[in-house]
């Protein structure tokens, strides 16, 4: 967890925008969950997550709100567009941020 | 002339059943709850049950298991018909596909005797367990309380007319295309001395009255078996020349590793009840406990005479798992 507890050195807004799907929502929820501080607004067909500096997608919580395995790689099947620098992309997690 | 292209956004006038909204807040549930949550009838019961006067007809009180909220046990695979079916296709295409290879290179006939008589003397007659195993699950499907909980023990109910059809269609293949060493292993499913334990134990928990306590007695004799049979003894396999054997165990291993989820979050949700969880915690020793005895009473024989075929040390593998299982009962457990 040294990587998610890190403080972005940039609170400029990073975000993402996702097709909101019934497949998307358990994603969607667990995004919401890691990132307490981000705000999400809903058009019809997407969903766009914006969050101080640095928003992160875990691996573990995706996992456990879908109720089945889910590799990191499949977040392209969901994301449509994201602003900020993709920092991580892990096994384990994706990290959006504007510091490198 | 200029246009203007505008989208116009039309809230839907509610996310979901009012139901989920008290429960999970005022957004979209996901199908399975929609499907799953709070479907089981609760009232307007018009007569009690004849053979059990003393309860209504969904009650309860059928097992000493019991949830303050039955909808706080949720299946973490999300399973309702579509999926659930869907997967589970995907699981026999599979099988299929390498029984297929099996067939086509021979390998059934190619396997060391010795192997042949595990699969026709020990493995195939497990069909009537799984018939077992389908019947106690049905009754909990029947019995159980919260739609959540009953809906897993049906799905895992016909889980096992899955497995026993896959152990049919190996036995089927083994004997080159006829029910010959189906309609043997039922004689030794009846007579034989090492799997008369399983049978006394699977009849027994037939007509336990409890389907928590007969969901712990089958699910102590799946942990034994499956663990011998696909995991233990698929590594003999792949080391002892048996290539067929170690092709039809992944699919019933990786069966068990999917059913594991919803027993085991059965268990975990019977533990963290707010009002219940440590009377729960309490009965899952005791019954536990008791179950992994007689569960290992009637496997150990069985293990015996799989050494006597293999000498692959099954006793011995048994007994170690049935010590670790018997950890997981433990009143402590978190």
């Amino acid at each position: 967890m040294s990587e998610s507890t890190q403080t972005p050195t940039s609170s400029r807004d990073v975000g993402m925008i996702l097709q909101e799907s019934e497949d998307n929502r358990p994603i969607i929820e667990a995004i919401e969950e890691d990132n307490p501080e981000c705000s999400i607004s809903h058009t019809p067909g997407l969903v766009r997550i914006t969050a101080p500096g640095r928003l992160v997608v875990l691996q573990e919580s995706v996992e456990e709100k879908l109720g089945r395995e889910w590799e990191t790689h499949e977040f392209q099947m969901s994301i449509v567009s994201y602003f900020g620098n993709i920092q991580e992309w892990d096994d384990d997690e994706i990290v959006i941020a504007w510091d490198h | 002339m200029q246009y203007e292209l505008k989208t116009q956004v039309i809230e839907p006038q509610r996310s979901t059943f009012t139901h989920l909204v008290n429960r999970y807040g005022d957004k979209p549930a996901s199908r399975y709850l929609e499907g799953s949550v709070g479907v089981q009838p609760r009232e307007h019961f018009h007569y009690r049950p004849t053979y059990d006067p003393g309860k209504e007809l969904y009650d309860e009180t059928y097992s000493v298991f019991r949830l303050s909220d039955p909808y706080s046990f949720l299946d973490p695979r999300q399973y309702y018909y579509a999926p659930y079916v869907t997967s589970r296709s995907t699981h026999h295409e599979a099988f299929a596909t390498s029984l297929q290879y099996i067939e086509d290179r021979g390998l059934l006939e190619r396997l060391p005797q010795e192997w042949k008589d595990l699969l026709g003397e020990l493995v195939l007659p497990l069909r009537h367990l799984e018939s077992a195993g389908q019947l106690i699950l049905c009754g909990m499907a029947r019995f159980g309380y919260g739609s959540t909980v009953t809906q897993a023990a049906a799905f895992s109910g016909f889980d096992r007319v899955g497995n026993a059809q896959i152990l049919s269609r190996l036995g089927i293949a083994l004997a080159g295309g006829t029910a010959d060493l189906l309609a043997e292993a039922k004689t030794h499913w009846l007579e034989d001395e090492p799997l008369q334990g399983l049978r006394r134990l699977a009849e027994y928990t037939i007509v336990e009255k409890d389907w928590g306590i007969a969901l712990l007695h089958l699910d102590a004799v799946d942990q034994l078996l499956y663990d011998l049979l696909y995991r233990h003894l698929d590594d003999e396999a792949v080391t002892g020349g048996a290539p067929a054997y170690s092709l039809f165990a992944q699919h019933m291993s990786s069966w068990f590793a999917d059913n594991r989820k919803w027993i085991d979050a059965l268990h975990k949700a019977w533990r963290a009840d707010e009002e219940l969880g440590a009377t729960n915690a309490g009965l899952i020793a005791q019954h536990g406990e008791l179950a992994m005895d007689q569960a290992l009473e009637a496997v150990t024989p069985f293990a015996a005479r799989v050494d006597e075929l293999l000498a692959v040390g099954a006793v011995d593998r048994v007994t170690a798992r049935a010590a670790e299982v018997r950890q997981t009962y433990a009143a402590d457990q978190a």
